[in-house]
Order: C-alpha cells, then sequence, then structure tokens
C-alpha cells in the first residue's frame, strides 16, 4: 500500500518529455505530467499520458521460448544463452563474421545499444550492425555530416519559441511529436510566421500561415527556387557567407537552372507563394527549419537535406538561439542508437570504421581484432538474409512491420539459419524467430536516452521485468559473456564510463551528472555544462559547405494501372508498428481500425463512403482497409498510417533506395484502390 | 466515422425560404406538457411557419442536455430552442427550475466563446398556446436568419478552413 | 521561477511533521526535493523526510490525493499541502463522493502574488492556512489574451477561439489533469459524442462539452491549460459561467462542502439573486393559465 513517484523519461518519441509514473504495489498505474522537466514543462501528449498501459499486458513475454515448429517452447535463460551463443558463433566459423548481423534498437538504452554494436563487432570481426534510423533519418545524419561537420539537430528544442519564421517542411509534429508543435505554437503566439510544407492538409498546416501543398517528392525543386529567389533579391546573408561558408559560387551556378518558374512549375505551387515563404523566411531575424519523414523518406532523401542545409546557411540561419536546421528525431531513442555507434560505418561518437587510428583505439580498448569494412543496412541485411547474411540477432526493432516492402522480407527472414529475436511482445518478427529473449520496457531499466535535441536523460526503474524477463543490459552482459567477450559491468552506469572514454563528444557525461536535466552532446569533459546550440563560432567541419541537391522525381509515380500517389506516416493514436500502442487500451479505443486516407472526389469517383472497406494495391502487394474520406488528403492520393498489423502498409512501398544513406521512399510510390464489395 | 456521416447528413439538403437563401436551421425540444401543445397546436391549424425547423418531444425540459446542444450547433444547426412549462408547472417536481437555471449557464458559455448565447432560445410557459408558438418560432427564426453562418468555425478537415490568407 | 519565502516553507513543513509525529496522517502527500533540486510528487511517511519537502514550483495535487485514497484501506489518512485550487477540489471532490473529508488533513499553503497573477486567481488561499500569508487576488480580465477572448465583438472572439481552438492536438491533457474530471465512463471518450481518431478535437463537441461538464464545478485551478501542450487557454472558457453562478447565486465551487451547486436545486430553495419567487411556484399551478 504504497505509492511512489519515479520520474522517468517517456518511451515513444525522440522529445524525451520527462514522465513521472505512479506505481502502486510494484505496478506502473497512472502517467503524469512532470511539471520540472526542462523540455516537456508538464506537458504530455495522449501516448505520453497512456505510457503505463502496456507494461502490465498480459501478452508480454515473461521467459525465453525456443521454435519447434510452428510453437514456441519456453526454456531456461541459461540454455536461452547457450543456444545463442552456439548458433550465431557456429555461423560464424561456418560463413565468417560478415555472415553475422545484428539489428540494433532505437528504444534501448544507449548502454544496451553500445554493448549490442560492441558485441556484434568485437566477437564476430564484423561491421554489419544497423538500426532502424536508416528507415528514418539516415540521410540527415549522413548530409548534415557532409554539410555542417555533424549530423545532429543544431539547436535545443525550446529555441523553436525564439525562431520568427519556421519552415516546418515533411513535418507532421502536431501529430508525431506534439510537445514540439506546442514550443512551434509559442513561437506564432509571439509573432512568428509558421509555414508548412506537406502535400496533406496536416493539422500543422491548419493552423499555418501559409501551406505549400507540393506534389509528391517536389521539396527540392521548391527549396531550390525559394533560394533562387532569395540570391535574386539580395536577400543572402552576404557577410555569414562570406566568413562561414564555403561553395557558394558552385550553389549559385547550381541554382541558375532552378528558376522561380520552373520551380512553381515542378512543384506544384504558385510563383507568388513560393516568393513569400522564400521572403519571409530570408527577412526573419531568427529563422528555423524543421524537417521530419517528408524530406528523408526518399530515394532523394540525402539530397533534400543538402537542400535544406544549404537554405538554412544561406540566409545565416545557422549558430543562434532560434535559427537553426531542426531534424525531429523519430524514437526515444534512435539519437542515442546513432550516437552510440549502432550503424556499419561508425563506431561510438561517429570514428569511422574505415579510420586505421579509430579502429587501432577500439580494438585495444575491447581486446578484439575488428573489421576495417563497413558493413550491411538493416535493409541490406534483410535482402540478403539466407545468402550472404546467416544468422540475425535483432534486438527490439520489428521489419516486418516498419521495412518496406514487407512481403519480401518476410520471405527472406524465414530463410536465415539463425534468427534470435530480443523484445517485450510477440512481435511479427519474433514470431519468425528460431529463439526469443524478453526483454524489458523503459520502466524496468535504468539507462540512458538521447532525444533529439542530444540530451543524454536518465531513465529510473519503476517497475520489475514480468516473470523472467530481464532488462537488455543484462541479457547483453550474458551473451556477451557466453561469447567470450569481456563484459564485466555491474550497471549501465559503468557502461556510460566506457563510452565517456572512448567519444570525445561524450566525454563528459556520467549518470551521477543527469540527475537533474541532463546533458546535451558535446560534452567533453565532466566539468563541461553541455551544448545548447551548435556551429556558435565555427561549424563543426570549420566552414559550411553548400552541397548541390540533385532532384530525384519519386522512382514510382501513377500511371494507368496504379492511378494513384501513396505516402505512408503516423497518426497521433498510435506509434510506428503498434507494439505499445495497440496494447494499450485508451490508444487503441482512439484508434481501433486500420485506414487510408481518400481525398472526397476520389471517394464519390469510386462510389465509396467514410467506413467502407477498401482494396488498396501496389506493385509489391496488396492490403484491405478501411477507407477514410477527408480533405486532409489531396486528390489523386493516399495515405496510409502503417500502425496496423492487419494491413500492412507497408506490403505496398517501394523498397527502392536513396544511393547515398541507403533510405528506402517510403513517402511515395504508385497504388490503385478498388471498392470491397459485400 | 459515424460522426461523419451524421454530419453529412444533417449538414446536406439545404432548404431555400423566400428569395432563394438557404433557411436556417432550427432545433426545437419540447416538452410533452407546456412545450409541446402549443407547438402541436399550431401544426394542426397549419399556421404560417418558416420551414426549416424540426421539433423533438422530450417528456421534460430538464432532460435536454446541453451536450445535444452543442452537438446540434456542431452538426449545422443555426439554433437551438427550448420550450418547457412555466416556472410553477412542472409535472416532475419542479425539474424544470434545473432545466432552466442549466440552459442559461449554457447560453454563458455560449456567450463565451462567440457562438452567442442568443442562438438558444429558452422559452417556458410562453409558448404553450398555438399562436404562441408560431410567434415564438417566427422571430426567433429571424433572429437567427441574421446571425452569421456557424459552418466556417466548425470543426476541422474537408471544408473547414479558418483564416488563411492566400 | 518565483520563490515562496522560505519563511511559509517551513512552516508548512512543521505541521507536516508535526502531523507524522503525531500520527495523525499516515502519510503527507507533498513535492519531494530530490538530488540535484529535481522536484517531484511524493508521500512523505516519516518525519524525518520532511526536510525535503518543498512548497515550488506550483503543481496541482488534488486528483492524485484522490487516487491515492480510492485506493488505501478506509482508515488511511492522506495529509495533502493545498494551495486554495488544491484545497477547493478536494471540497468539490468529496461533495461527489469520491473522497472524505475525514480522511484528509488539510495543509494550507497561501500563494505570493505573483503566483496569483501568473494563474490569473482570484482566490489564492486555502480555507485554512498554515503557510504563506493571502494575497487579495486578481481578476481574469487583467489578462490581454483572456480578455480579448471574453471581451468584444462575438463574430471576432468566435474566430479567436476557434483559431486556437485549432491547435488542440487531443492529448486529453486537460481532462487528465483536471481534479473534477473523475467520470467513469467519460462522454469525451464516447465516440457518439466525439469523432474518434483525427485531431483537432472539436471546439463544439470536445472542448465546450468538457467545459460545460465542469461550469458549476470548476475550480480554477488551471491545472487544464498547465497541461496544455499547444497553449489553448483552457480555463477562459469556464471564467464567466463562474462568474454567473457568484452573481446569481452567490456560489463558488470549492468553499463549502455542505452548500452543494445551486443548479440542482429549486428556485426557493437556491434563488437567482434580487429575484423574488411566490410561494405557489412549487406548490401549485396545473401550468395552464
Amino acid at each position: 500500500m504504497n505509492d511512489s513517484f519515479v520520474r522517468t523519461i517517456c518511451p515513444y518519441c525522440g522529445t524525451g518529455c520527462g514522465l513521472i509514473l505512479r506505481v502502486r504495489d510494484g505496478a506502473a498505474v497512472e502517467c503524469l505530467p512532470d511539471r520540472d522537466h526542462p523540455v516537456s514543462r508538464g506537458h504530455l501528449c495522449i501516448k505520453g499520458w497512456y505510457a503505463h498501459e502496456f507494461i502490465h499486458h498480459p501478452e508480454r513475454l515473461t521467459t525465453p521460448l525456443v521454435r519447434e515448429g510452428e510453437r514456441f517452447r519456453p526454456v531456461s535463460w541459461k540454455e536461452a544463452i547457450a543456444l545463442a551463443a552456439e548458433r550465431l558463433r557456429g555461423t560464424a566459423e561456418k560463413y565468417g563474421g560478415n555472415a553475422v548481423g545484428g539489428l540494433s534498437s532505437a528504444k534501448c538504452t544507449n548502454e544496451e545499444n553500445y554493448l549490442f554494436q560492441k558485441l556484434i563487432r568485437a566477437a564476430f570481426g564484423t561491421n554489419n550492425v544497423d538500426h532502424c534510423a536508416r528507415l528514418c533519418h539516415a540521410p540527415t545524419t549522413v548530409a548534415m555530416a557532409r554539410s555542417l561537420g555533424s549530423g545532429a539537430m543544431t539547436n535545443s528544442i525550446e529555441h523553436l519559441a525564439r525562431a520568427g519564421c519556421i519552415v516546418m517542411i515533411g513535418s507532421n509534429a502536431a501529430e508525431s511529436h506534439p510537445i514540439i508543435m506546442g514550443e512551434i505554437y509559442r513561437a506564432v503566439d509571439g509573432g512568428a510566421t509558421l509555414i508548412v510544407v506537406d502535400p496533406r492538409k496536416t493539422a500543422a498546416a491548419e493552423n499555418a500561415r501559409i501551406h505549400l501543398a507540393i506534389r509528391p517528392g517536389t521539396d527540392i525543386p521548391l527549396v531550390c527556387g525559394m533560394m533562387r529567389h532569395i540570391i535574386d533579391s539580395g536577400l543572402h546573408n552576404g557577410s555569414f557567407i562570406g566568413e562561414r561558408m564555403e561553395g557558394f559560387e558552385d550553389l549559385r551556378a547550381f541554382l541558375s537552372d532552378w528558376t522561380v518558374e520552373r520551380a512553381a512549375r515542378e512543384s506544384g505551387i504558385s510563383e507568388a507563394a513560393l516568393r513569400e515563404a522564400a521572403e519571409t523566411f530570408a527577412r526573419a531575424r531568427e529563422g528555423a527549419v524543421v524537417y521530419c519523414m517528408g524530406i528523408t523518406q526518399h530515394a532523394c532523401g540525402t539530397a533534400n537535406v543538402f537542400a535544406l542545409c544549404d537554405l538554412a546557411m544561406l540566409c545565416g540561419h545557422v549558430g543562434r538561439e532560434g535559427s537553426g536546421i531542426y531534424p525531429l528525431r523519430g524514437q526515444n531513442n534512435v539519437q542515442g542508437a546513432c550516437d552510440m555507434g549502432a550503424l556499419p560505418n561508425v563506431y561510438p561518437g561517429y570514428q569511422a570504421v574505415g579510420d586505421p587510428a579509430v579502429r587501432d583505439k577500439f580494438r585495444k580498448a575491447w581486446g578484439r581484432d575488428l573489421s576495417d569494412r563497413p558493413g550491411l543496412t538493416v535493409t541490406e541485411m534483410i535482402g540478403a538474409a539466407g545468402e550472404d547474411i546467416r544468422a540475425l540477432y535483432i534486438m527490439a526493432e520489428n521489419p516486418a512491420l516498419s521495412d518496406p516492402d514487407v512481403n519480401h522480407v518476410l520471405e527472406r527472414l524465414p530463410a536465415l539459419d539463425f534468427l534470435v529475436v530480443q523484445d517485450i511482445f510477440l512481435t511479427e518478427t519474433a514470431r519468425l524467430a528460431h529463439l526469443v529473449l524478453p526483454g524489458a520496457c523503459y520502466a524496468e531499466k535504468t539507462g540512458t536516452f538521447t532525444n533529439t535535441e542530444r540530451r543524454f536523460q536518465l531513465l529510473r526503474k519503476a517497475v520489475d521485468p514480468p516473470g523472467d524477463a530481464e532488462d537488455d543490459f543484462s541479457i547483453l552482459c550474458r551473451l556477451g559473456g557466453a561469447l567470450g567477450l569481456d563484459f564485466p559491468y555491474r550497471n549501465p552506469g559503468e557502461v556510460m564510463e566506457e563510452i565517456a572514454a572512448l567519444a570525445p563528444a561524450y566525454g563528459g557525461i556520467r549518470h551521477g551528472r543527469l540527475e537533474k536535466a541532463g546533458i546535451q552532446w558535446p560534452c567533453p569533459n565532466t566539468e563541461h555544462p553541455g551544448t545548447a546550440f551548435l556551429h556558435k563560432d565555427r561549424f563543426t567541419r570549420g566552414k559550411g559547405l553548400f552541397v548541390s541537391p540533385d532532384h530525384v522525381p519519386p522512382r514510382e509515380s501513377p500511371d494507368g494501372d496504379y492511378p494513384f500517389w501513396l505516402s505512408t506516416g503516423r497518426m497521433f493514436a498510435h506509434y510506428h508498428t503498434g507494439t505499445m500502442t495497440r496494447r494499450s487500451a485508451f490508444l487503441n479505443r482512439e484508434q481501433e481500425e486500420p485506414y487510408v486516407e481518400i481525398h472526397p472526389e476520389d471517394a464519390r469517383k469510386l462510389t465509396l463512403e467514410d467506413g467502407d472497406p477498401i482494396r488498396i494495391t501496389s506493385r509489391r502487394g496488396s492490403i484491405v482497409t478501411t477507407a477514410r474520406v477527408t480533405g486532409r488528403v489531396a486528390r489523386g492520393s493516399l495515405f496510409a498510417p502503417f500502425h496496423f498489423t492487419e494491413a500492412r502498409a507497408n506490403r505496398l512501398t517501394n523498397p527502392v533506395l536513396d544511393p547515398l544513406s541507403k533510405i528506402p521512399e517510403f513517402k511515395a510510390c504508385a497504388a490503385r484502390v478498388e471498392k470491397i464489395r459485400a | 466515422m459515424n460522426a461523419e456521416k451524421n454530419k453529412q447528413g444533417l449538414q446536406g439538403g439545404e432548404k431555400k425560404g423566400k428569395a432563394g437563401a438557404p433557411s436556417p436551421k432550427i432545433l426545437v425540444f419540447a416538452c410533452r406538457w407546456c412545450g409541446g401543445i402549443g407547438a402541436g397546436r399550431a401544426g394542426w391549424k397549419r399556421m404560417d411557419l418558416p420551414v426549416s425547423f424540426r421539433v423533438i418531444p422530450v417528456e421534460c425540459a430538464a432532460l435536454v442536455e446541453p451536450d445535444a446542444i452543442f452537438r446540434a450547433l456542431a452538426s449545422g444547426i443555426d439554433g437551438v430552442a427550448v420550450l418547457g412549462c412555466h416556472i410553477g408547472g412542472c409535472r416532475y417536481n419542479e425539474a424544470n427550475h434545473a432545466a432552466l437555471k442549466r440552459l442559461e449557464l449554457v447560453k454563458v458559455l455560449l456567450d463565451t466563446a462567440g457562438i452567442g448565447g442568443r442562438r438558444l432560445l429558452l422559452a417556458f410557459g410562453t409558448a404553450h398556446e398555438d399562436h404562441q408558438f408560431a410567434e415564438v418560432i417566427r422571430n426567433f427564426h429571424e433572429f437567427i436568419g441574421k446571425e452569421p453562418s456557424l459552418k466556417p468555425w466548425l470543426g476541422a478537415g474537408e471544408d473547414i478552413f479558418l483564416r488563411r490568407e492566400e | 521561477m518565483m520563490t515562496i519565502s522560505h519563511k511559509s516553507m517551513e512552516e508548512i513543513r512543521i505541521k507536516a511533521r508535526e502531523l507524522l509525529e503525531k500520527k495523525d496522517a499516515d502519510g503527507v502527500l507533498a513535492l519531494r526535493r530530490g538530488e540535484e533540486a529535481v522536484v517531484a510528487p511524493h508521500v512523505f511517511r516519516e518525519p524525518g523526510e520532511i526536510g525535503r519537502l518543498v512548497t515550488e514550483p506550483k503543481w496541482p495535487l488534488a486528483k492524485t490525493a484522490m487516487r491515492i485514497l480510492q485506493s488505501s484501506p478506509r482508515d488511511f489518512r492522506l495529509a495533502v499541502v493545498v494551495r486554495g485550487c488544491d484545497d477547493r477540489a478536494l471540497v468539490e471532490l468529496a461533495k461527489r463522493n469520491q473522497v472524505t473529508e475525514e480522511n484528509i488533513r488539510f495543509i494550507g499553503l497561501a500563494c505570493t502574488e505573483e503566483q496569483a497573477g501568473r494563474c490569473l486567481c482570484e482566490r489564492p488561499y486555502p480555507r485554512t492556512i498554515h503557510g504563506g500569508k493571502p494575497q487579495p487576488g486578481v481578476h481574469f480580465l487583467q489578462d490581454e489574451r483572456v480578455s480579448s477572448l471574453l471581451e468584444g465583438d462575438p463574430a471576432e472572439r468566435m474566430a479567436r477561439w476557434a483559431a486556437i481552438l485549432r491547435r488542440c492536438i487531443k492529448c486529453y491533457g486537460c481532462r487528465n489533469a483536471c481534479p473534477i474530471c473523475v467520470c467513469v465512463p467519460c462522454k469525451l471518450e464516447d465516440d457518439v459524442w466525439v469523432e474518434k481518431g483525427s485531431i483537432p478535437a472539436e471546439m463544439l463537441v470536445f472542448h465546450l462539452i468538457r467545459a460545460f461538464h465542469l461550469s458549476d464545478a470548476c475550480v480554477a485551478c488551471g491545472a487544464c491549460q498547465e497541461a496544455c501542450p499547444v497553449s489553448i487557454p483552457v480555463m477562459a472558457l469556464q471564467f464567466a459561467m463562474r462568474q454567473a453562478l457568484k452573481d446569481r447565486y452567490g456560489y463558488e465551487p470549492g468553499l463549502d462542502g455542505a452548500r452543494k451547486s445551486p443548479v440542482l436545486k429549486n428556485f426557493l430553495e437556491e434563488p437567482e439573486t434580487g429575484k423574488d419567487y411566490p410561494a405557489w411556484i412549487t406548490h401549485g399551478g396545473t401550468g395552464h393559465e
């Protein structure tokens, strides 16, 4: 009969809101907002308010499971760890270390991600480790690293409230990052102009002064047109460019092909609106570019991000409070998973795998020989399953719903010799595994998450994992030990000490320093208070670099057989593949059924009414879902939230990849709609 | 999804009044005692009444829940009238006292929101004769006709655009 | 952030310690300042812990107190540090049989003038004060944003309300944070009334329904708008109704546990101020003259 209040961090999106769990008799019974939290300040979105509901769900995995035919048999941890070690090591011995791969988790802590990539690299001598950032902000890490020298959000979330003009492009923060949307509205209340660029009339677009409803995949034409107009009008920041930038003349030459007229025509926006948006942004004292999946999830996603960086730097809107480039990271710890090197080409702290000095440092620290060859990405590993990749270790990821062209995923994963999946529920991916390991959720562990503004934040354990489930840190230590690695850590805090010693940007991070408000990296030493915004006097790479963005239209566009644009994304009540939210009563009540948005005129032509069952088909596959007739989506376009396992939007999506960052083009492909007759 | 269909149903079929202008829609809750008798008699006598109102009979005005009034306004109805018995005459233990107090507060909230408490007409004991009913409805109809349509401010999605400087 | 004087915090601590030492209370619900100055709610059980009790920032605890009491044994006595608004909220919850005042020990904290200004609070103090000095309170129309929504041309105001409410992200924060919103089932979760699965939650149905359900119970604690991530001044919907209740019936929610809402009673028991009603109103008349 004891109530306690545990301060922790919300497990859903990258905002990293403070969450207080009220715990009674060992169960988390309620969520309360943390009024003392520097980011969320007493606010929560609907998902945060109900982030306790799935914790004690009866379907939680409570014991390791081994598959026998169609069924799973509970086994002891001893057996499970031994099996995993034996099969993974066996695969490496038979086919070489590069036949083993690991998908780390953007939901797990920094410490767990660090241990995961260390395990894969040290035990198997491969760099085949990646995670779902590949599907969301890989273009950000690649492009911003090149243009600015650092692939992370340049500012803090609260700085948005100080912007005078916010260009929100390819982001529906009102549904995906609601607390950040609140900061944007604070800016608007202070007089800022909000410009939303989105083919759909999202809630954010409805509340914007200017909504540019571009054609799908025409971000580069729009932004180039804006830049061209800014330069032609003399509104670019000459002194900033002169002192702090390189490559302006190349960009200017490149833009000679992009007249405002051409930009407007290709993007489907009026010239007047394009000019107005450009001028408003350029003229603002503080200008912010906020972006998300609508920019990154394209076959030219990396180039899209280059374009946005160019726009911001052209106007000198980087390196101050308010101004900046704000990629909104999706998962609660996707920033951290990247920072911790769960990526095939870098170690923790973005130190290149191919750099001999770096490799030497890690080799000494870990006591194992390491590969200098960059590894495979998520989509490549799954694509090669059964061939180049024989064994996969997947920690808290659900590619059976989240990867593009899931029909293909569902064919490939069973071709593996050995698949071990570690998660808190028996997800669609876990069902395909040979071995399932029951992990712990955010409320059952300590460790750190890093939010989208680079803030390391401490989690506090509120309740115990159910049954024999263990926190992922412990599982990784056991498995590492079984693979012959030295994982002597008594607690995640000790892992953080090791991380700090190997990655200079996080050199000053210690659990003991994170109690109050967390710390934003870079934080090179334990005296350093952390960094609220980057690129103040110099860019991380020295001078900022203008990179000309080559436009590639969506690789598949509507035609006679598939006359609709199809885009996929999110809605406010659910999170990603629904593993947690669809097991939360309140959230599931809010949206129980899958749906696809279709415009009223298109619905009329198909004699469809709101709520009718429909079949959506693309060249990859087909789903049966429900029609939501709404003017939010444009004529000739469909929008499918991907949260619903019974109508997986990713059966339809195009697995074509951006060549630079290997992200799939989730945001644009072609589909057709058929009414289902009763 | 139900709400969507309901909205479409109620917003569709705009009837035209005189001179072709769309006739404002009025919803009347009438208690089956004082409130409804006048309405019934006005109907039998085929009195001259504006075409666009509907009467929902209720056992007592106290059963009219304010939520239904908000919902009515959200569905495209322009004015709501609640007809009940005069203050001494409620058959159900002065339930109309509570109803009147409550509905007066609804007017306050409608005023707060700028929608206007005057869109809610309360006639407790003043519409129980047929000619009284007809006069009340005619006057209300004329008043509502002069009020700006609520349609631009309703809900979100589809046709609802609030300010947008295009 | 404003700091209440150290003195009033000490006064509160003295009272809290006393209740625990004398075993007049089984626990004290208040804010605790942990390591590195982090503040969070806490149920203090031992007098020795009280050194960590703090009274800033403003953190409405009435609803949490109710939830704790509802899942505790019947004889559990919970002391709660209450500002004026928490005090009033618990009185209203008691009227609705959600808590019994016998199980509550009120430790009253009077707010500073600055806090009253931030909350636009007309009565920034509880019924019994153990810490702080009662300040006069402010009128809500003092705030420019509020007055622009409550005074002036109705059509303009409706446009303003509609524009602000269109930001609503349907987080249910206002409902969840409100100490009076305890109904199970809640109408706002019923899709006959409120459309599911889309934002914004609509002005007329979601927000006005909630506002009216609170019409005679809102204690003006501001928890609703403090919980709103998109800065909707939710509480401003209530001000005029609260004023009407004061003007018409001399009624303010949360001041008197024995007086139920005047809206529930007839005109003779709860007459409108300044109006005379003949006695026959409740005793006679067939309704037809």
